[in-house]
């Protein structure tokens, strides 16, 4: 059962219960009120009787006849009820011997009359009996005439107030039919109306369970419902970011090792083939020399790629003997190194790092960051430019910048340079023995040492590269782990 | 008549491989490095069959597939990627083979072979200094006369006729021959072959290579 059906059976339920039990009531306090009215009114009209023989009770002791008692009462009988015609009142009269005096009754009188049995001198007892089809209204007394008693029994007929208690029950019947129709529709459309928000949150999370992450339930309302869509929507929202995450990260994984199967298997199909070419075919002297060749670079060019990935592999273990020192110094040493791996192109390796620098390093780390960095510079310079190292403080901060003036890196590939195999330029880099790993490991070292890389380039005018430290001791502090 | 063959793979030292294995065997070859050059020279030549490297620059295969299409040029995919996505996406559009690099060259000799016997464009006649064989026919003649060769003696013939110039173990004799689930000796290799070349008179042609096996030579 859906819960907006829920909504409105429970409450069509309580109204029902409520309705016709409050209606009942009502009409059965009015019934009682007017019956008890004319209960009332009947005990005063024997009372009046009573008092009326009362008064020629006198008058008949004089007298003294059988006869002429009878002629009275049935007189004064007989003018009471001449004077309440219309009201269809009825008058018995019986003495002692139960036999009838007076009696204008048109309905069979019960023979076994229990309240007279206990009727007392001077009370007046009241019933209420279904004769036939009609309700009577007993009303009895006994009034003493020469120590003969008579039953004075005045009797009304209220049969219309139970045909009106009737009448109302049927009208309400109708009445209860009506309203509780017309409540169940206004129920079900309100309710209806209440749900119809759960239901759109309900359909949003079932797009979202099959995959439409990016689908938003459109409410706008200020309730605890729009309450609730507006943190799911939050909640969407950050699931959404956390598997885009995710994707980018596997697919960069993916790429990693696309590239690198690539990278592998193309040196060794060519060491095969080749080495196969020459085995299985006629010797002849420029083949063989040419294959040899081929065999002897692509196995240098596995070498190399196996010492960078080895670099790769034990900086994701974040290996690495943090010690405060000189940055300077550091390069200082590294400069004849630099100088001759320049040498080959004519280009000038022009250091600037006078101001030092101590930060915490891992030396061997750092050397590889430096070394990839100048060799990257070096294979995008032309013969005989310059190639310039600077160390300066900036903010608190240690900024280590090489700076070439070679043909740089268009738009296209800046923010790629740093993924794993990324070569922005195949051919080249293959020449050079790359594989396309140097700026990862840069990166790498980087993270490990706390800092961030930024890279500025002009296309034909040159790349500067920055290494931002992040300041050994932060402000306050100046506790050396 | 030669059979033409472009070659699209930016690895140069890959490249001139297949070529010096094409070449070997009488195919004539033409090498382009990029996407883009492949596509001119499609657009230029006519050619019998392309081997397309997949990771190439400019026009990755996979674009270049969908271009040339409608030359109707059988292709054979080469690349180190080996993942069954690549393989479905290759052959959905139209690709005839998948080579996975590193890759033997009389694998993709056999390779190429069959694409051109699928497309129709295979030699029907292969001839060595007197010997003609018709492959149509299976029929082998010696100066014009008939010799009778056992059905293995010809496939034997025929391997050494398609691998003209590549030497060949005597394994790789028992798979093509005598068919991979064959666990004989390969003396038996050997043997036809022996056969062979005193049947043809081979003898000076069908070289014995040290350490390998066997080579036919013009």
């Amino acid at each position: 059962m859906k819960f907006w059906h829920k909504i409105s059976l429970f409450s069509f339920l309580v109204f029902v219960v409520i309705f016709n039990a409050a209606s009942i009531l009502v009409i059965e306090r009015s019934h009682n009120k007017i019956l008890s009215q004319e209960i009332n009114s009947a005990l005063s009209q024997n009372m009046s009787i009573h008092s009326s023989i009362d008064a020629i009770v006198p008058i008949l002791r004089i007298y003294d006849s059988l006869d002429y008692e009878k002629t009275v009462l049935t007189n004064v009988a007989k003018e009471f009820v001449e004077k309440n015609r219309d009201q269809q009142v009825y008058m018995d009269i019986t003495n002692d011997k139960n036999q009838s005096i007076y009696s204008n009754v048109d309905f069979k009188m019960p023979i076994h009359r229990e309240e007279l049995s206990k009727l007392a001198m001077d009370e007046i007892h009241y019933i209420i009996r279904d004769i036939d089809q009609r309700t009577i209204l007993f009303t009895s007394n006994i009034t003493d005439i020469h120590h003969k008693s008579y039953v004075f029994t005045y009797m009304k007929d209220v049969t219309s107030l139970y045909a009106d208690r009737l009448e109302q029950y049927r009208f309400f019947a109708k009445v209860d039919i009506a309203a509780c129709f017309l409540y169940m529709l206004i129920m079900l459309f309100v309710s209806r109306g209440l749900t119809k928000p759960i239901d759109r949150l309900n359909r949003t999370a079932q797009v979202i369970a099959q995959g439409g992450f990016s689908e938003r339930v459109p409410l706008k309302s200020k309730d605890e419902i729009g309450v609730l869509a507006r943190n799911f929507n939050e909640m969407a929202a950050v699931v959404e970011d956390k598997i885009q995450d995710l994707e980018r990260h596997n697919q960069e994984k993916q790429r990693f090792i696309d590239n690198f199967t690539h990278e592998l298997k193309t040196p060794l199909t060519s060491i095969i083939g080749y080495a196969n070419f020459l085995r299985t075919t006629k010797y002849n002297e420029e083949r063989f020399l040419d294959g040899l060749d081929v065999i002897y670079t692509e196995g240098k060019r596995l070498e190399s790629l196996s010492h960078k990935l080895m670099d790769l592999i034990s900086l994701q273990e974040g290996r690495g003997q943090m010690e405060e020192q000189d940055l300077g110094s550091i390069i200082g040493e590294m400069k004849p190194a630099l100088e001759m791996m320049a040498k080959e192109k004519q280009i000038d390796i022009v250091l600037d790092c006078d101001e030092g620098g101590r930060l915490l390093l891992d030396k061997d780390l750092i050397k590889v960051l430096i070394f990839n960095l100048v060799d990257n510079a070096l294979k995008a310079s032309a013969l005989q430019q310059s190639i310039t190292i600077r160390l300066f403080s900036q903010n608190d901060q240690y900024v280590l910048e090489v700076m070439d003036q070679g043909m740089g890196i268009s738009e296209a590939h800046r923010d790629k340079i740093f993924e794993p195999f990324y070569m922005a330029d195949k051919a080249r880099t293959r020449d050079n023995q790359g594989a396309g790993l140097g700026l990862s490991i840069c990166q790498r070292v980087a993270r490990m040492h706390h800092a961030v890389i930024e890279v500025a380039s002009e296309e034909n005018e040159g790349t500067t590269i920055r290494v931002i430290f992040e300041p050994v001791y932060p402000k306050g502090g100046g506790v050396h782990e | 008549m030669q059979k033409k063959i472009l070659i699209v793979e930016d690895d140069i030292h890959i490249s001139k491989i297949i070529k010096m294995n094409l070449n070997i065997v009488n195919y004539m070859t033409t090498e382009v490095y990029d996407g883009l050059a492949a596509l001119e020279a499609v657009k230029q030549e006519k050619f019998d069959l392309i081997l397309l490297d997949v990771m190439i620059p400019l026009l990755d295969g996979f674009a270049l597939m969908e271009k040339i299409q409608p030359y109707r040029i059988p292709v054979i995919f080469l690349t180190a990627k080996n993942s069954v996505y690549d393989k479905v996406n290759g052959l959905k559009l139209g690709a005839d083979d998948y080579m996975v690099k590193p890759f033997e060259a009389i694998e993709l000799l056999a390779r190429i072979e069959t694409v051109l016997r699928r497309y129709g464009k295979e030699e029907q006649v292969m001839m060595i200094q007197h010997v003609r064989v018709d492959l149509d026919k299976r029929e082998v003649t010696l100066h014009g006369e008939p010799v009778e060769l056992t059905p293995k003696e010809y496939d034997l013939l025929v391997v050494l006729l398609k691998n003209k110039n590549i030497a060949l173990s005597r394994e790789q004799f028992l798979d093509k021959v005598w068919g991979s689930d064959y666990y004989g000796e390969t003396r038996t290799v050997d043997m036809h072959i022996k056969s062979v070349r005193k049947k043809l008179q081979l003898q000076d042609h069908i070289k014995t290579i040290y350490k390998i096996g066997y080579r036919l030579e013009d």
